[in-house]
């Protein structure tokens, strides 16, 4: 490498290297950034080299290792050049045809990038929703660079800026370009750039200036510096010897973290090059001006990314804050003058001198401009790199860059700049990007992380990590930060353990407050946002913690114990029933299981199973354990005898009388559980028998009608009266309820009016209300449908309805109508796909507009197709009718199953007493303790939540009992609550071989062509063998509270030998 | 000279003076503890609190490392200011209970209660000892080790020092656990001396003279009761 000596001769050297570089020339571009690495990259090079040197293809195509490009998620990828194809997740097998299809100028189909939210193939890098919504000017750079490569560099334009601003011999005027450009500082702060350099080049010049580049990245999930350092090193050293030029600064230093041993590498080679070449050192580039960078290695203190402890560490000392003033703009180094800027700022100045400050400056928002990297990173699908222009939302970079959250989990905040950033709600998305926006909605950019969180986020933890964080990483100096921080991590874990109060929470403010004022620096300055952005927008959540004891993302360990207990609404011990079973236990299996729950083999057959969803075995790729299924064999195969119910009290004529009105799970469950207290219960139903909507809504092929008689029996004791035909409203009011003995009344009368589409003709002969419909026919055995049937809704009940109909003689096809995807219904998956193999047909994505009737008859349904549109608070994409998309569908039966409320009409106005309603939907209560506005009066179930599962059902009924019987008692109805954990020890069996850790036993089922027609039931038993593997897989949360503890097992055992 | 605001009244001051100085030329109290004439500033301890600037763009400083300048505006008794001043009072009561140069803080603040955790550290790290030993003494023999919670005082390594002389400088300005009779054993290193002073110094035969004159002494006190 000849050195230059003089501007032109950069100019020709860039001139001769670009015409050199042959632009048609083939060529494999492989991702080496740290992240790709680790997940491979170093492999894929080799097999590469590897596959051109041994097929003689030196000549034809070529190699080139970048930095990091961005999508790490994708890691490692492989683009082609000139097609500009990207393959992600490249195994070591692909690398062979990949190159053979850039030989051939063609594209490995297969292997190409799945967008995975439309599942659209995207043959082109500009097609990946990922790099098509950025911007990226700074970034983008990586991809053209093998960063220990000078000439790739300068054959990229680069140090061309360095010598525009040479030519123009004129320090003030790059000075003005900046502060033109409007670049402002990107490590955090925001101060202007083009000012901080002004200042400098104000400084008496006698004793030397300094520059540094801030590459102490210390922030958790942000790594942009990094990406930059170790991508495109030359980017920053040019901006800083620019910066030199400007200011007159004589040196100029790098910080960067020792933990970046990529980056200082490929930076001491950028540099020697840089040197070698002469556009760094003495006489640079022959003009006259001299300027040299050097290297200083942090040794991993977070603080001394704070400026005046960062300047303390480049001396040699302890990295500590000092006050400001003075500035180390007057007094930095060695008490020299010192502008310090961000990579990231560096990285900026030659893309303003190569674009024109003004056009820079035309990207943003005004006092915004340019881009901004941010590191996307949590909860989110497309983990990476992101450059977009400032003031862009924050909903467009997570769900239109980001791609969503990963799982079903919806995304509830993002966390932005670090740990002295704070965490914005998702309500907030529309919030654009930018240092005064964050700063107002208390958080700050940063240096550009941002942490996506799901509801499986504890915002309790996250301010305890930070916390945890801060606590060891302030310097220590400030009394406040140090002993500050401190105690906001003790107060953070004492309530992520349970053992907060509400006077927590006003000291944690309080302290936190404190802590902001009366600390030295910044880190001080910040460190409470974390706690004061979680407690302005997730106070609730803290509230639930130190109140319920409950930590709903199942993160706190010690208010979680075992997920799948958690998640029960009844606080079912599934871990216990399950290690019952792998012991083959089944008796006390079935006892772990009857005892919360007076449903056991309904909740076998149709519960949602929470428990499920959260199961420890199911994360990380894994499949839950099928717990439901392990109900089921338990239920179908223990008597129920085997559990006799524990009665508090004897049975006493002179017990207080409850009446209960409906005898769904809510109303039953409150019968049982007060029956066995003692208390005389009378339930009225409306209908001819027991059971609400388990009788009349679910059908028998889910839950056959003996079975659930048959649990419903067992619950009708000696102290608990049916009354069936009696409904509230029609045959008594509760007026009259109150003012006979009853002391307390239950009302459970569920929800079972079908919510009306609200279009003309909804009342057409051939429209059923899905409720109507499923009622006709499991109560009563008529068959309303027939044929062609179409369903609107999406939901379980729809899916019902669905199955019923095409059960029915006469009906020919049946169509479910979804305004969403197929993804976002709300019934179980399970059920739907079994509607699909039953040759039911599922139409998504329409709307509809019109019902087609002729004299009063139903002849078919108008629909509008939509289009997924802008996200909505939720994180899902709003379906969005697409204008003159109308089309008809023809129908005999249309069944509206769009959701369902309560039927209030019964209590309303009855003999004087008025009863709180919720938009005349729902009875008004105290989700606490189901109390209604009118004393003795009680709601539970779907008649106070709405629509909801068969076990929230039960769990209200459960409540209502030991509420009611609180009331009567004159007791405290809302009483404290403590966790809730595992107690009972079960020992483990012995551990079993890996090989049958990874499979979940699907359940058995009768085929589909035998259940098309019949009502039996659908889902079959396991088999005991089966059952006892599955039981295996559970992964015992239980035993880390119930386990013995080693020392005290010890101690007992020393303490019983004699002495 | 530099012309500054204090409270409304306006003074003037030498320059180099912080702003400490220069309220405590004008009479104004400001409680310190980690400040000392003749030691350099160092801004620990978070006493000294002033609220600076023109509303709405106000701060709070540390007065003793804060330099006057051309006018500046500084309240130091704003509500601000004593509402962060008590919780840092509350947080040292917390921590040291037992010294009795906090507790008079404390009691000359108001501040009457204590919500944390209650602690028994015999050091706040206000780093006294530390600029006293080099300062003063010359020596340099003790300094601050890590950071965040794990920030201590003592020699590097916990290796003894060659440069202690035992000239009690350390223990004369700790406001915490007011003796800090530490010999220069590793193992006794700066912190935790108030335990081993039971008669201190002359009971334990190290020396002929008893070696401070703190009255009371607290490790005596604890060991009486």
């Amino acid at each position: 490498m000849s050195k230059l000596s003089s501007i032109l001769d950069l100019e020709q050297l860039h001139q001769r290297l670009f015409d050199d570089s042959d632009h048609e020339k083939l060529r494999l571009v492989v991702c080496a950034g740290t992240a790709c690495q680790a997940s491979g990259s170093n492999g894929i090079i080799r097999v590469a080299k590897k596959h051109i040197i041994q097929k003689d293809l030196l000549n034809k195509i070529s190699l080139r290792i970048t930095g990091c490009q961005g999508f790490c998620e994708m890691g490692p990828f492989v683009l082609t050049e000139p097609q500009n194809a990207f393959y992600p997740q490249v195994a070591l097998d692909n690398i062979s045809p990949i190159i053979e299809s850039v030989l051939d100028d063609k594209h490995v189909e297969e292997l190409l990038y799945r967008d995975s939210n439309t599942g659209k193939k995207c043959s082109n890098l500009e097609d990946i929703p990922f790099f098509k919504n950025q911007k990226r000017t700074v970034l983008g750079a990586n991809q053209k660079i093998d960063p220990i490569r000078i000439y790739d560099y300068i054959a990229q334009g680069g140090y061309l800026s360095l010598a525009k601003v040479l030519s123009r011999e004129d320090p003030d005027w790059a000075v003005e370009e900046v502060k033109t450009s409007g670049l402002r500082g990107r490590g955090g702060a925001g101060f202007s750039t083009g000012i901080k350099w002004e200042l400098l080049s104000r400084q008496p010049n006698g004793k030397g200036k300094f520059l540094v580049c801030n590459a102490d990245e210390g922030d958790p999930g942000a790594y942009m510096d990094r990406a930059i350092l170790e991508g495109n090193p030359h980017s920053i050293l040019e901006g800083m010897i620019i910066g030199a030029y400007g200011t007159g600064a004589t040196n100029g230093v790098i910080y960067v973290r020792a933990e970046y041993p990529l980056a200082i590498k490929h930076l001491t080679i950028a540099l020697g090059q840089a040197r070698d070449l002469g556009v760094l050192g003495e006489n640079i580039l022959g003009t006259g001006f001299s300027f040299d960078i050097d290297i200083v290695r942090g040794a991993g203190a977070f603080v001394c990314g704070e400026e005046t402890a960062l300047i303390r560490s480049i001396e040699g000392q302890t990295g500590e804050p000092r006050q400001r003033p003075p500035f180390p703009i007057t007094k930095g180094i060695h008490g020299k003058p010192t502008a310090i800027n961000n990579v990231e700022t560096w990285a900026n100045i030659p893309v303003i001198f190569r674009l024109g400050a003004r056009e820079f400056a035309k990207v943003g928002t005004k006092g915004n401009s340019g881009t901004k990297i941010f590191s996307l990173v949590g909860k989110i699908k497309n983990t990476g790199l992101v450059e977009v222009p400032m003031g862009t939302t924050i909903g467009e970079i997570v769900f239109g860059i980001g791609g969503g959250p990963p799982g079903d989990a919806r995304i509830k905040a993002v966390q932005t700049g670090g740990p002295s950033g704070g965490c914005i709600p998702v309500k907030k998305f529309d919030l654009p990007v930018d240092y005064d926006s964050l700063a107002k909605a208390g958080s700050i950019m940063g240096s550009g992380g941002m942490i996506v969180m799901d509801e499986n986020t504890c915002m309790v933890d996250v301010a305890k990590y930070y916390m945890n964080f801060l606590k060891d990483e302030s310097c220590g100096k400030c009394f406040s930060c140090r002993k500050g921080t401190q105690r906001m991590y003790e107060i953070l874990d004492g309530i992520s353990k349970g053992e907060g109060t509400l006077e927590d929470l006003d000291l944690l403010e309080e302290l936190a407050i404190a802590v902001m004022d009366s600390t030295m620096c910044g880190l001080g300055q910040t460190a409470s946002n974390p706690v004061l952005s979680t407690l302005k927008y997730f106070r609730e959540e803290y509230r639930r913690h130190i109140v319920d004891k409950r930590c709903d993302a199942l993160v706190c360990k010690e208010l979680t114990g075992a997920p799948c207990q958690a998640t029960c609404p009844v606080g079912t011990e599934a871990w216990r029933y399950i290690a019952h079973i792998g012991k083959g236990e089944f008796e006390e299996a079935y006892l772990a299981i009857r005892e919360p729950n007076p449903f056991p083999s309904v909740c076998a057959r149709v519960c949602n199973h929470p428990c499920e969803s959260r199961c420890r075995a199911g994360e990380s790729g894994g499949e839950p354990v099928a717990i439901r299924a392990l109900k089921r064999f338990i239920t179908d195969r223990v008597d129920p005898g085997a559990y006799k119910p524990m009665r508090l009290v004897k049975s006493d004529p002179e017990m207080p009388r409850i009446a209960i009105v409906g005898s769904g799970p809510a109303g039953l469950t409150a019968a049982h559980g007060l029956s066995l207290m003692g208390y005389k219960v009378t339930i009225f139903e409306a209908e001819d028998r027991p059971g609400g909507m388990l009788t009349s809504a679910i059908p028998a092929y889910r839950l056959p009608r003996e079975v659930l008689q048959k649990e419903i029996d067992s619950l009708i004791d000696e102290n608990v009266t049916l009354k069936c035909n009696s409904a509230l409203g029609r045959d008594f009011t509760l007026q009259e309820l109150l003012d006979g003995d009853y002391k307390a009344v239950y009302l459970a009368m569920g929800a079972h009016k079908s919510r009306r589409l609200g279009l003309e003709d909804e009342d057409a002969k051939g429209v059923h209300p899905s409720i109507k419909f499923l009622k006709a026919f499991n109560l009563r055995g008529e068959s309303l449908a027939e044929g062609r049937v179409g369903v609107i809704g999406g939901g379980n009940s729809a899916i019902d309805a669905a199955r019923v109909a095409l059960r029915q003689e006469k009906v020919d096809s049946v169509t479910i109508l979804y305004r969403r995807t197929r993804e976002e219904m709300p019934a179980f998956p399970e059920e739907i796909e079994a509607a699909l193999e039953e040759g039911i047909e599922l139409v998504t994505l329409v709307t509809p507009a019109k019902i087609l009737s002729k004299n009063g008859n139903l002849e078919g349904i108008e629909c509008l197709r939509n289009e997924l549109g802008d996200y909505d608070s939720s994180g899902r994409r709003r379906p969005v009718p697409l204008d003159g998309s109308e089309y008809p569908i023809p129908l005999d039966n249309l069944i509206v199953a769009i959701s369902e409320s309560s039927d209030l009409d019964c209590v309303a106005g009855s003999g004087g007493t008025e009863i709180d309603t919720v938009d005349n939907d729902r009875i008004k209560v105290n989700p606490k303790t189901l109390c209604t506005n009118l004393p003795g009066v009680f709601a539970g179930g779907d008649v106070a939540t709405g629509p909801s599962t068969v076990v929230e059902a039960i769990a209200a009924g459960k409540k209502a009992a030991v509420v009611i019987d609180r009331y009567t008692r004159g007791d405290e109805l809302e009483q404290p609550a403590s966790p809730l954990v595992p107690k009972v020890y079960i020992e483990p069996g012995a551990p079993v071989d890996e090989e049958i850790e990874a499979s979940r036993p699907r359940q058995p089922e009768i085929s589909a062509e035998s259940r098309r027609r019949g009502f039996d039931e659908v889902e079959l038993s396991l088999t005991q063998e089966d059952a006892i593997r599955e039981s295996s897989r559970c992964l015992r949360c239980d035993l880390e509270f119930t386990r013995p503890n080693q020392d005290e097992a010890e101690k007992s055992t020393a303490e019983s030998k004699p002495a | 000279m530099i012309n500054l605001t204090i409270n409304g009244l306006k003074t003037s001051v030498e320059d180099g003076s912080t702003v400490l100085e220069a309220a405590q030329f004008l009479g104004f109290p400001i409680p310190t503890l980690c400040h000392m004439e003749g030691l350099e500033p160092y801004g620990a301890c978070r006493l000294c609190l002033v609220e600076i600037g023109k509303a709405p763009n106000t701060k709070l400083v540390s007065s003793c490392t804060y330099p006057a300048q051309e006018g500046l505006v500084v309240r130091t008794a704003s509500s601000r200011v004593l509402k962060a001043r008590k919780m840092v009072i509350e947080l040292l009561l917390a921590s040291c209970p037992q010294s009795k140069v906090i507790q008079d803080i404390a009691s000359a603040h108001a501040v009457n209660q204590q919500r944390f955790k209650q602690e028994h550290e015999d050091c706040i790290l206000c780093g006294l000892c530390v600029r006293m030993c080099k300062e003063q003494m010359m020596a340099g023999a003790i300094g601050f080790r890590g950071r965040g919670e794990n920030r201590s005082l003592g020699t590097p390594f916990d290796v003894k020092s060659e440069e202690c002389r035992f000239c009690g400088g350390c223990m004369y300005v700790c406001p915490a656990c007011q003796l800090r009779c530490t010999f220069n054993e590793p193992e006794k290193a700066i912190c935790g001396g108030c335990q081993n002073l039971s008669p201190p110094c002359v009971e334990e035969e190290k020396f002929d003279d008893m070696m401070c004159y703190m009255a009371p002494c607290v490790a005596c006190e604890i060991d009486k009761a």
